[in-house]
């Protein structure tokens, strides 16, 4: 018979116990002391570390720390990363905020009247899940007025996703306001049509 | 003729959306029938009067009811030889790749979690057996892990009945398994003893590490079913219980592209599977 | 001549995008593929390679310019792939982080039918 053992624990490489810190100078450290962050209280000592990090993996566990913990405060620490130049930190900040929908909730209404018209587009992704009962009224809102074509793209996304037949008016009136885009009208017929038939869900 | 569907055009649209972006299941118009029996079957469940409020508490994800949904559109059944293209990409590629990086006499470490009542890791060991022409040559460890530890009772004894084997030839059954019993067969001691084993929660940190590192993980059907930290925390402790260079096999309807970024996608002919990418040549 | 339908992979975490880019890509007698964010695109491509991409910028885990990193150290033929890298994003500093990571067309959204329609054909080498 062949040589499969029993496992042997000295076959098992050990992993290093050194101290973890996340001002350390090897980025295995520091993811290691990212993941070890489970208390609100570390919440500083994240943000701060985010600041200044340049390793992917390492910035990728610091927002999962902060969405593990999930307080109003780790929203909060990530929020202006939505407006970072880079696509890939970018990125990161929006699967910690959807990670933590509760935590985001809050911040939403600000976000989806903030005067940079990419993070309003990215705030009405954001609705979709964190938005809770109110999401739909907020997109509607923001479809009357909003300027910005792609903006308003993202929100109908969203709204067809989470309304129901009552944002047929708004979403109708938004297409008025931007006759010559070529996606914007599409995108609101096919919504139109999928809400038809979607009464609003009943309590309970 | 009667349109009788359950949900309308828009409806099973907007729903397939939801679903392809949170699991990654694709279900197409050919698919529909099964789809909305699903639904269906959910909808008595829960008690919703209509689409619109079972929509609604799927997408609160009220009480679980994305997994719930889940469950159903999946096979969930445990056997043998489930999956078994992955297999044969272990043997016909993880291997011998592992062998090319890893220091020479290193043991061989393949970690199978969930492993539920324990098909899958006596699965993985038939099947080197079986098939790994040099599997004698290396020491080969196969830990099973599972957070119920209920299961881990019946994966240590081995007993299995007849849907479990059901795709096993004769010859392998009769090779590896004694009759046990009416329609019970048990996994011969030979391979009982060669499995270890343990309980692990693969969210809890704590409890993944003292594992060590493994050169091939599956992870089958277990990570779909998480919210999303918990979902990137546990793909996080499987990171770091691979070696570099190391491989982690899913479920054949799962993707890393809803679950996490850190692995990167390798194809081999029988399957795809994710890896931890090696350590640099300057280490 | 190709008897084959040419096969565009989009790339684009809008289900809407995805939708709109299918119709009038099927139009053109195009045959479409569809992936959420970067990986699954790259799991879809190295399965089996398309003729062209369209790939958006920000989608959940890995966002376009990452994946054109990723391509672009493929083996061939996978990394000649021609792509399209289309964008909601008004900064500057997009459009050149995608052509520095291997975009061969940039484009702002909306885009127009004809301009996608044209711009797939160009690619793929079929005459429009």
């Amino acid at each position: 018979m062949p040589l499969i053992r029993n496992g042997s624990e000295k076959t098992a490489r050990v992993l290093r116990q050194a101290l973890p810190t996340l001002a350390s100078a090897s980025a295995d450290e520091r993811w290691s002391a990212a993941r070890a962050a489970r208390d609100p209280s570390d919440i500083p000592s994240l943000a701060e570390a985010l600041v200044h990090e340049r390793d992917a993996r390492v910035r990728e566990a610091i927002f999962t720390a902060l969405a593990r913990i999930g307080a109003s405060e780790s929203a909060k620490v990530v929020l202006p990363y939505l407006r970072l130049n880079d696509a890939n930190t970018r990125t990161g900040a929006m699967d910690a905020l959807r990670a933590m929908p509760d935590a985001c909730h809050p911040y939403l209404p600000e976000l989806l009247a903030d005067p940079d018209s990419d993070v309003r587009l990215l705030a009405c992704d954001l609705v979709r899940d964190a938005g809770g009962a109110e999401g739909p009224r907020w997109l509607c809102a923001l479809i009357e007025t909003e300027p910005q074509a792609n903006v308003c793209a993202a929100a109908v996304e969203a709204l067809g996703e989470i309304a129901d037949t009552t944002a047929t008016p708004c979403l109708s009136r938004c297409a008025e306001r931007f006759p010559v885009d070529p996606f914007l009208g599409f995108a609101i017929k096919v919504v139109i049509d999928r809400l038809r038939h979607v009464s609003p869900a009943p309590r309970g | 003729m009667v349109d009788s569907s359950l949900l309308d055009a828009e409806e099973y649209r907007r729903l397939c959306d939801y679903l392809y972006r949170h699991t990654g299941m694709a279900f197409t118009e050919a698919r529909r029938y099964f789809v909305e029996r699903r639904v269906e079957d959910r909808m008595i469940a829960t008690g919703s009067s209509s689409f619109a409020s079972y929509f609604a508490r799927l997408r609160t994800n009220l009480q679980g009811e994305l997994e719930s949904l889940i469950n159903a559109s999946t096979v969930n059944e445990t056997y043998f030889y489930r999956e078994d293209h992955q297999f044969a990409c272990l043997t016909s590629n993880l291997l011998q790749e592992r062998l090319r990086m890893k220091p020479r006499g290193e043991t061989m470490r393949i970690w199978s979690v969930p492993c539920s009542t324990g098909e899958e890791p006596y699965s993985i060991a038939i099947w080197l057996l079986e098939n790994w022409a040099e599997v004698d040559a290396h020491d080969i460890e196969i830990v099973g892990s599972d957070i119920d530890t209920s299961v881990l009772e019946a994966a240590r004894a081995g007993v299995f009945g007849r849907r479990a084997l059901m795709r096993l030839s004769r010859a392998l059954t009769d090779k590896y398994f004694t009759p046990a019993g009416p329609e019970h067969w048990q996994i011969i001691d030979e391979l009982r003893q060669s499995v270890r084993f343990t309980a692990a929660n693969i969210v809890e940190r704590a409890e993944t590490r003292p594992h060590g590192l493994f050169d091939v993980i599956f992870c089958r059907n277990l990570l779909i079913y998480f919210d999303d930290t918990s979902r990137r925390v546990a793909a996080e402790n499987l990171y770091e219980s691979l070696a570099p260079g190391g491989y982690i096999c899913l479920g054949h309807a799962e993707s890393m592209s809803r679950i996490s970024s850190l692995f990167e996608v390798c194809r081999f002919a029988d399957a795809i599977v994710y890896r931890r990418q090696p350590e640099a040549p300057h280490g | 001549m190709a008897d084959r339908k040419m096969r565009i992979l989009v790339v684009d975490d809008a289900n809407l995008v995805r939708l709109y880019y299918r119709q009038i890509l099927e139009e053109a007698g195009f045959e479409v593929e569809e992936a959420l964010n970067g990986i699954e695109a790259l799991e879809r491509l190295l399965v089996s390679p398309p003729d062209a991409l369209i790939v958006d910028i920000n989608m959940p885990l890995m966002d376009g310019v990452t994946f054109l990193g990723a391509l672009r150290r493929q083996a061939l033929p996978l990394s000649s792939i021609p792509t399209l890298v289309t964008s909601t994003e008004s900064k500057a500093a997009d459009i050149e982080a995608a052509r520095v990571a291997g975009a061969n067309f940039y484009s702002a959204k909306p885009v127009g039918r004809e301009d996608l329609a044209r711009t797939m054909a160009m690619f793929c080498g079929v005459p429009q």
